[in-house]
């Protein structure tokens, strides 16, 4: 593990991902510790006050200040999309390894059927959730997840294949192992790093579909600060404000380039086909 | 017993009116040319009687006549009727046709087209919008073949406006014998443009009807109506000469729109309002007090601002704003929040109170006051949670049933029509369920009251009480807002807002040759 | 690729889509909020409601109003719209035209830029066009399409005045203002598709570039040119032709948010329209519509692999 990271500091792409997620990691932990303002405390006189050192990046309609509703914001952002990859990443690994194990025509039928709701786009699976579960950043994570399930259970199963074929599940399976202990103890282990690299890569179209939903009006709802929000209420206004514009899509960008930084990062890390 | 005076008020002329443009130009408005405009939504329904939102209203407009026809000083001039005249106690009207109409397909209009059409609207079974708002009919009949005669259940003076209902588009009467729901596809009016293309999410085209009762309009050619559904991206056009009119735009975008080479950026006060609905009936809405401690912790001045961007007004907690005719100049309320505590305290909330707000997602501003509300109220001890929802959602699960919510409604042509649509306790959407017998009565007698002074003291009374007591949070109204650009002559923004009037509009100098 | 492998294939795409169309009917019939309520909007009465209920057949059971949609749209009926009264199937299959319209264009624009950069990229492994390159590609996948699209229209129409802001008009119409108008949106989606195919074209030069029969064309003394052209690329572009056709699946969903700004009467704002209007039939035809296009494409992107790859791999 240590040496794993060591390796993913050694390139510039993970060094510098790493570097990103701890600013991240840090808005989330303290962003409203440390945020001027309140994030939802509105001012008359300030409503789209220019970037200056009341507001140092500005104020949006409500001036409310833009820097403390990031921050603050970053936690009702990152997370959320954090753990929609992670439960959509789980359900699609238990699925893929699943189908794998149990092969032949299950596996065939689990697949096929799996390729099948792949064909439904990703956001298009996901505004149809949410309409149906009702609006809101909780409901949003759920979509997420679902739609992002078919994906993973493919990565997943084609990793697990070439496991299921090897001597030590094999000889499980002779020991009569039960399929419970399989699938968990044997070989969801060692499909873990695709699994990892593509979820790594996956939180970052987590984080834009989110603000995607958001921005369709289907996500996370006012007052929040979530980035996504942000950006779709600043739009309104973006030839009088364009602050408010700027500030919260840097900060998506900013995100999702980490994410894919340390998921490249991680994946020459671990395949290390460079130095063959 | 009416004056004399008061039944020339109540009956219409044709006089001099049909014929004459509105405004006065330099010279005659030049005929010919398209007009290509946007709206912000589809105008999905095209059939006349089922129309909901603006941009339908303006199609069925372009296609359809009424037999009165609002003016941007919500009274009232001829349209298919060119006069009409009431029983002395208001509850018989007889209307005169304007001969020699003509639908688009070439018959003639009678008196059975529009009793078939009045009779269609008030059938339940043609769910129509209209049928609670074309007044209070009881039955119509033709005389002759050029006159109606329309028995009410009541005395009811502003029938007239009420028949400039946007439903009440007079159809034909084979149609609605034979297929109604075919004008939800194809259009037979007697207005003044025909339909020539209907493709209800990209473009819709109107061409000059030449058979128009009045022989000098209208003067376009063509209007070709374009749905850009973002509003920035509508304005941009806008600027960049794509598109000659657009009817409605936002305050951010309309600031831009001021600075625009090119543009005229149009403005009109008006009684379109967002109000907090209260209900009355449940706690903690039911203790007056409550009511009156949310009322004094809103800014109206400041909502103003934070809701329409700086254009509109501040209400007063009536929905009756300065375009209306009765409109009682009652002085602003001030914030107050020691005062709202204590109102707050008194009525057994010493230690503040937990609401929650819902507010649809349409429009945007309906969560934009939610928000304002529950940031101002937080000081009074008001700890608001504001639930945002998709629009078909709210109208089905809250509308109508929730005891507080952020409303959103348009100027209606007249004070009654606004206070029967939402504050007695018989009206049509009675939100608030504020059921307050006194406020009845007042409402009642001014709408059989002939006399202008009496009926304008009533109405001041029903403005004080709703002032008082507050039945809903009226803060703000809203100026509507739109832009052309400058070589398009005779577009008034009509504070209604559903009313358009594009066969007075022409192109001027300087306008594009669009194919 | 045998005739059964053909069969086979083809069997998997219509299974696909009777997946779909269960899913997405089973969808449909748990949305909250009325139809009929979201049509008649605030001024329903109950008598209103209840009559227009009837008349879009609301209350019959779900499996049944599954097996009456399925006979119908198997004959190509997918139903009236609840929003239009316009029949949905021509609507929605005149909205798909233009979308693919402004996803072929996403797609030559695409490949006109990535695959070179790609290349570029790989050749210059580690220097400073390869950095910028990837840098390029970071950012593009790292924007949302709506954040994308404001910001190109703020500058190219806005600022620069160079390209109109918003509108759709048809080829057949004015051929020339049809490619202004689509100039945007293209360039939107591109941005995305470029950053993403840039960076498989270029892993996917790399590996071709290291491996043996490279090694062995270089070896033989084939100038450098013949082996980049005659063999790296072209055994290179293979897989483009697989990762094309899965960005299909996102292209499809990404139109939704950009034919919403750019006012595209395309599938994805038909679908985006219907899905806030409750307009039943039109969500259901819109998500089957697209799902079944993803599955033709991906039928036909592995049946080309499957004939380039016999032809390029063993030659």
């Amino acid at each position: 593990m240590t040496e794993l990271f060591i390796r993913l500091m050694r390139r510039p792409q993970g060094f510098i991902g790493v570097l990103l997620l701890a600013l991240i990691a840090a808005a989330c932990l303290f962003g409203s510790a440390l945020a001027p303002y309140a994030p939802e405390k509105i001012d008359f006189l300030g409503r789209f006050r220019a970037p200056g050192w009341q507001n140092w990046l500005g104020a949006d309609q409500f001036g409310r200040d833009i820097l403390s509703r990031l921050m603050v914001g970053a936690r009702s952002t990152v997370p959320l999309a954090f753990i929609a990859t992670f439960v959509g990443s789980a359900a699609g690994a238990i699925i893929g390894v699943g189908s794998a194990y149990l092969g032949g025509r299950t596996d065939e039928a689990i697949m096929r059927t799996n390729d099948a709701v792949m064909a439904i786009p990703g956001l298009l699976m996901a505004l149809l959730l949410v309409s149906t579960l009702g609006n809101g950043a909780g409901n949003a994570v759920i979509a997420i997840a679902v739609a992002f399930a078919p994906g993973m259970a493919r990565v997943t199963r084609s990793a697990a294949l070439n496991v299921r074929n090897q001597d030590y599940v094999k000889a499980a399976i002779a020991r009569g192992e039960g399929a419970h202990w399989i699938i968990f103890r044997e070989m969801l282990p060692n499909v873990m790093a695709p699994i990892v690299i593509e979820s790594t890569i996956r939180v970052s179209f987590a984080v834009m579909l989110f603000a995607t939903l958001s921005f369709l009006g289907v996500g996370a709802q006012p007052p929040a600060s979530e980035w996504g929000l942000m950006v779709a209420d600043a739009r309104q206004y973006m030839h009088q404000a364009p602050w408010g514009l700027i500030a919260p899509s840097a900060a998506i960008a900013l995100t999702a380039i980490a994410f894919n930084l340390v998921g490249d990062g991680l994946r020459d890390a671990l395949n290390p086909k460079d130095e063959r | 017993m009416l004056s004399v005076s008061r039944r020339l008020f109540l009956a219409g002329t044709a006089i001099g009116l049909a014929g004459l443009p509105r405004i006065a130009f330099a010279e005659a408005p030049k005929r010919g040319g398209v007009l290509r405009m946007s709206v912000d939504q589809a105008a999905s329904v095209i059939h006349p009687m089922q129309a909901r939102v603006n941009p339908e209203y303006l199609v069925t407009e372009l296609l359809y006549s009424n037999l009165t026809r609002l003016k941007s000083d919500m009274t009232v001039e001829p349209d298919l009727a060119i006069s009409w005249e009431p029983n002395a106690t208001l509850t018989e009207w007889t209307f005169k046709l304007r001969p020699g109409v003509t639908f688009h397909d070439g018959s003639p209009l009678t008196a059975d087209d529009v009793v078939a059409t009045i009779n269609a609207i008030l059938d339940p079974k043609t769910a129509s919008p209209g049928r609670t708002n074309v007044g209070p009919i009881k039955e119509v009949a033709a005389v002759d073949p050029l006159t109606v005669k329309l028995t009410l259940t009541g005395a009811y003076a502003d029938l007239p406006v009420a028949l400039t209902y946007l439903n009440a588009r007079i159809v034909p009467a084979k149609v609605i014998a034979s297929d109604l729901a075919s004008l939800s596809t194809t259009a037979n009016g007697t207005g003044p443009f025909k339909l020539a293309s209907y493709e209800p999410d990209r473009r819709i085209v109107v061409e000059r009807n030449p058979a128009y009762y009045d022989p000098a309009r209208p003067y376009l050619d063509r209007i070709e109506l374009l749905v850009y559904p973002d509003r920035t991206a509508e304005a941009s056009a806008m600027i960049s000469g794509e598109i000659d009119l657009l009817l409605t735009t936002t305050p951010g975008e309309y600031e831009r729109l001021v600075k625009a080479d090119g543009v005229k950026a149009l403005r009109t006060p008006s009684g379109q309002f967002l109000n907090i609905n209260l209900g009355c009936d449940q706690k903690p809405f039911n203790d007056v007090r409550v009511r009156q401690a949310l009322a004094l912790a809103v800014d109206r001045e400041a909502t103003v601002g934070f809701v329409a961007g700086g254009y509109g007004t501040p209400g007063n907690d009536t929905p009756l704003s300065s375009a209306y005719h009765f409109y009682k100049n009652i002085p602003l309320k001030k914030p107050d929040i020691a005062k709202a505590k204590k109102l707050l305290a008194d009525a057994g909330y010493p230690n503040g109170i937990d609401l929650t707000l819902v507010a649809s997602d349409k429009p945007s501003t309906r969560t934009q006051l939610g928000v304002a509300v529950r940031e101002m109220a937080a000081a009074a001890g008001f700890r608001i949670n504001v639930q945002t929802m998709p629009h078909a959602t709210y109208l089905d699960q809250v509308w109508k049933k929730g005891n507080f919510y952020v409303g959103f409604y348009n100027m209606q042509p007249t004070a009654d029509a606004i206070f029967n649509l939402l504050y007695t306790s018989n009206a049509a959407w009675n939100e608030t369920h504020w059921n307050n017998a006194d406020f009845d009565k007042v409402i009642d007698a001014a709408r059989v009251e002939a006399d202008d002074a009496k009926r304008t003291a009533l109405y001041a009374k029903a403005q004080d009480m709703m002032n008082a007591e507050v039945p809903s949070v009226i803060s703000a109204f809203f100026d509507l807002l739109a832009a052309q650009r400058s070589y398009v002559d005779g577009y008034v923004l009509h504070p209604r807002g559903s009313v358009f009037r594009l066969d007075m509009v022409s192109l001027g100098a300087g306008a594009p040759k669009r194919a | 690729m045998t005739p059964a492998w053909f069969a086979r294939r083809l069997m998997l795409m219509v299974y696909t889509v009777i997946v779909v169309s269960m899913l997405v009917f089973t969808i449909t019939q748990i949305l909250p909020a009325d139809a009929a309520q979201s049509l008649l909007g605030e001024n329903a009465t109950p008598e209103m409601l209840a009559a227009l209920r009837a008349k879009l057949g609301l209350g019959d059971p779900a499996w049944l109003q599954y097996a009456h949609w399925a006979r119908h749209v198997f004959t190509g009926d997918f139903g009236i719209s609840m929003r239009t009264s316009l029949p949905v199937g021509p609507e929605m299959l005149t909205a798909l035209s233009r979308s693919l319209l402004l996803a072929v264009s996403a797609i030559l624009v695409t490949l006109a830029v990535a695959v070179p950069l790609g290349v570029l990229a790989a050749l210059r492994q580690g220097k400073l066009t390869d950095t910028g390159v990837s840098l390029i590609a970071y950012l593009g996948v790292s924007l949302p399409e709506f954040v994308t699209a404001t910001l190109l229209a703020l500058l190219l129409a806005d600022t620069l005045h160079w390209l109109p802001a918003t509108g759709y008009v048809s080829p057949l119409e004015d051929f020339g203002d049809s490619i202004r108008h689509l100039a945007l949106p293209v360039l939107t989606v591109s941005v995305i598709l470029v950053a993403h195919v840039m960076r498989m074209m270029r892993s996917e030069t790399l590996d071709v570039l290291k491996s043996d029969y490279i090694r062995a064309a270089r070896l033989r003394g084939l100038p450098e040119r013949t082996v980049l052209f005659r063999h790296a690329l072209r055994n290179a572009l293979l897989p483009v032709v697989t990762i094309i056709a899965l960005d299909v699946g996102y292209l499809l969903g990404g139109i939704i948010v950009i034919e919403e700004i750019f006012a595209i009467p395309g599938i994805g704002r038909a679908l985006m329209v219907a899905i806030t209007t409750r307009d039943l039939p039109s969500i259901q035809a819109g998500a089957l519509i697209m799902a079944a296009t993803y599955a033709v494409t991906n039928t036909f992107a592995d049946m080309a692999y499957a004939f380039l790859d016999r032809r390029i791999r063993y030659d």
